[in-house]
């Protein structure tokens, strides 16, 4: 077993976690409630990236920054139109949800109408990477996909504890009273962070699509460890998240490689987060990390 | 308080009246469609004294009365007025849009039956029922194809998971099935000298065609990465029948996507030959992502889901099948018998026929020369009659002769395939050699 890439798949698919379960857990610590339309927002970011680099036949870097802001674009819009005013009438937790995920149907039924519902290909040789020591083999994507998860979350602590808009961000998420109280202008912060949790889920779809290949299902697939990684984190907090992202990531990878050993199935590896997620909501409901968060 | 207990009592027996009503109507009904039935069989097939007894002890003489005149007014050979044939199609579903189309083949064959007037002066109709892509909704068409129109004979289902459903009733029903499109290697182990038939190659023989490239190498160490769902299954399990169970097995969901672990405890383990079995949108992945792990120095086998140019459109999959992996896929359907169906098809019905267009004009066709054959609208009797003919017919997708185990095709070749590399970037699929099995004696 080389454990050297175990490790370092463990940091890929942690570094895709982290990127579409940060958004998750800011709308949730803004809004209150799992907001199940992320799974499309991940897939639309996927599928504009596709549609810029194939389609249009711009640089896949350019690609990627469009489907961080259209995806972006798509959560502050369905938050304008669809989650504030509901709130604002008193929507409860499970209302919002059902929301989301009737707003989720129609967001990549539209996309399949787009795009179709078949599989799509990006279409892009990414340069191959071997290490004799340690030994390591990987492509292009994933290597900027762990750079890029790292540089994220370094701009996000940078953006959370430096910035007036990070604080008040943190400020709405933690008491929405107080910080309306203290002059915070709740519904502008919040859109802002549905803005900066759509356009990251984006980045990930985008990211995952180039790495393997396109489909409808894309985002949801990736919704279920997302939403272990939040739990696991603590739901709203964005530090505890951070590190359930690798924890899933690698619980994962050590996964199949001891399915593998038991000579079982590798198909149960989806199990996995479901097994974190159940285990977590019975023993510790608040999160692994919840206890920390005052230094946050 | 009499009068009260006058009341209950009077209550009760109308209670028991109207129980007895619901109950006699029901036995009245039972009786007389058993006795019906079981009249016209009993007196169809001659028998005055079986049929009277028959039906006389399971119903009323109606029933009875009825079914032996039904009888004797055919005499022998028993042909009903409409011979039915029934059909399990997905025309929705996953498989809907394939269909709609693959139908197509045997109602052409019904057609030209009628045309030329029927088997014996009597029509056919072929009754299509929608199967959804659902092995349940396969079932339960199954039982309303037997059951409410008593059809002796059915084309279909389309997909595996339909067959081993349906499977089991028809054979308790005693009613024939013809796969046109099932590819599992189970139908030939669970239904062997039964009721289930299949007009298309069984996936045994993709996977000895598969067996013999590995076994053609020297290879000591096999891993089989192989998707876990029927199709994956069936093969793996024929293919290690063949060249023993290797050092490594991994299936994987077809639907994660995402396979680097995976492909992590397959380089683990160090094979030099890889058996993979995949459709089209995981292998796409399996195979990139083989080139990122570095397993392109290890030779892959695969099977007929990833042939195809999709595989093409991801330069990294196609670069590393160019370096790594030959498969196997069915020999496509040529010669002037195809060409003639291909021609009668498009005047029929303005388009070219489907996959499994040519099989299932070759069930519906087989089915009816059966009925003529034997002259009796009979599940058992039909199948004696296909095994005999199919071995002097000639079809659309081929000769059909069947195995001693009547449910597979005795012959069917298969093309080995590779990729390559036409010009940096460009490539494309070859055919370098082709497979058929060994012949049976």
């Amino acid at each position: 077993m080389n454990l050297a890439q175990i490790l370092f798949d463990s940091f890929v698919l942690g570094s895709i976690y982290l990127l579409a379960a940060t958004g998750l857990s800011l709308t949730y610590g803004l809004s209150k409630f799992p907001n199940f339309a992320q799974a499309e927002f991940i897939t639309f970011g996927a599928y504009m990236a596709y549609a810029f680099s194939n389609q249009l036949g711009v640089h896949l870097f350019l690609a990627f920054f469009s489907a961080f802001l259209s995806s972006g674009a798509l959560a502050a819009l369905s938050y304008g139109l669809v989650f504030a005013p509901l709130s604002r009438r008193g929507s409860s937790t499970v209302q919002l949800m059902v929301a989301s995920i009737g707003l989720g149907l129609i967001i990549r039924h539209v996309s399949m109408q787009v795009w179709g519902g078949g599989i799509l290909s990006f279409r892009i040789f990414f340069p191959i990477y071997r290490s004799p020591w340690p030994p390591i083999s990987t492509s292009l994507v994933w290597l900027s996909v762990v750079v890029d998860a790292a540089v994220t979350a370094l701009a996000l602590h940078l953006f959370l504890t430096r910035t007036r808009l990070g604080r008040a961000m943190r400020a709405t998420s933690d008491n929405i009273d107080l910080a309306k109280s203290s002059g915070i202008n709740v519904g502008k912060v919040a859109l802002q962070g549905w803005f900066l949790a759509g356009a990251l889920a984006g980045l990930s779809g985008a990211f995952l699509a180039a790495g393997t290949t396109l489909v409808p299902l894309l985002g949801w697939k990736l919704l279920l460890p997302a939403f272990a990684v939040t739990i696991l984190g603590g739901a709203g907090s964005f530090y505890g998240a951070l590190a359930a992202a690798y924890i899933v990531g690698a619980a994962e990878n050590f996964g199949v490689a001891g399915l593998t050993a038991l000579r079982l199935s590798a198909d149960y590896r989806t199990a996995i987060s479901f097994i974190i997620l159940i285990l977590l909501l019975l023993f510790r409901p608040e999160g692994l990390f919840k206890a920390s968060r005052r230094g946050d | 308080m009499v009068s009260r207990k006058a009341v209950s009592t009077s209550m009760a027996l109308i209670a028991i009246i109207i129980v007895a009503a619901i109950a006699g109507g029901a036995g009245y009904y039972v009786g007389n469609s058993l006795g019906y039935s079981t009249g016209y069989q009993a007196g169809s097939s001659g028998g005055f004294q079986d049929g009277n007894r028959t039906g006389f002890q399971l119903g009323n003489q109606t029933g009875y009365l009825q079914g032996y005149q039904a009888g004797l007014s055919k005499g022998a050979p028993i042909l009903p007025d409409v011979i039915k044939i029934g059909c399990l199609m997905d025309l929705s579903g996953g498989l809907g849009p394939m269909g709609v189309k693959i139908q197509l083949g045997a109602k052409l064959a019904v057609d030209e039956v009628n045309a030329r007037g029927g088997i014996r002066g009597r029509p056919i109709q072929l009754i299509v029922e929608d199967t959804e892509t659902k092995p349940a909704k396969a079932l339960e068409a199954a039982r309303k194809l037997v059951e409410v129109d008593g059809v002796q004979v059915i084309i279909g289902p389309l997909i595996s998971g339909a067959a081993r459903l349906v499977g089991p009733y028809v054979t308790e029903k005693r009613v024939l099935l013809i796969t046109p499109s099932v590819s599992g290697p189970f139908l030939s182990y669970e239904f062997a000298n039964g009721y289930v038939m299949r007009v298309c190659p069984s996936d045994e023989l993709q996977a000895a065609a598969m067996s013999d490239l590995v076994l053609n190498g020297t290879h000591e160490r096999i891993a089989f990465l192989i998707m876990n769902n029927p199709y994956g299954l069936g093969i793996e399990g024929e293919v290690k029948k063949r060249v023993g169970n290797g050092t490594i097995t991994i299936n994987y969901d077809e639907t994660k996507l995402d396979y680097r672990a995976e492909l992590e405890s397959i380089k683990a383990a160090n094979p030099d030959v890889v058996v993979h079995v995949g459709y089209y949108e995981d292998g796409k992945v399996v195979f990139r992502q083989a080139l990122e792990a570095g397993l392109e120095n290890v030779r892959w086998i695969t099977a007929e889901g990833c042939y195809g140019t999709p595989m093409l459109e991801d330069p990294m999959c196609a670069e590393f099948m160019s370096l790594a992996v030959t498969g196997t896929t069915p020999k496509p359907i040529t010669g002037i018998i195809y060409d003639d169906f291909k021609a009668r098809h498009r005047e029929a019905f303005g388009m070219d026929p489907e996959v499994y267009g040519d099989t299932s004009y070759d069930a519906a066709m087989l089915a009816i020369l059966g009925i003529a054959y034997c002259g009796e609208y009979n599940g058992t009797k039909i199948r004696d009659a296909v095994l005999e003919i199919s071995k002097n017919y000639i079809g659309p997708s081929g000769h059909k002769m069947f195995k001693p185990n009547g449910v597979d095709i005795m012959t069917a070749s298969y093309i080995i395939w590779d990729i390559e590399e036409v010009s940096p970037g460009q490539y494309r699929i070859t055919h370098v050699a082709e497979w058929s099995p060994p012949s049976p004696g």
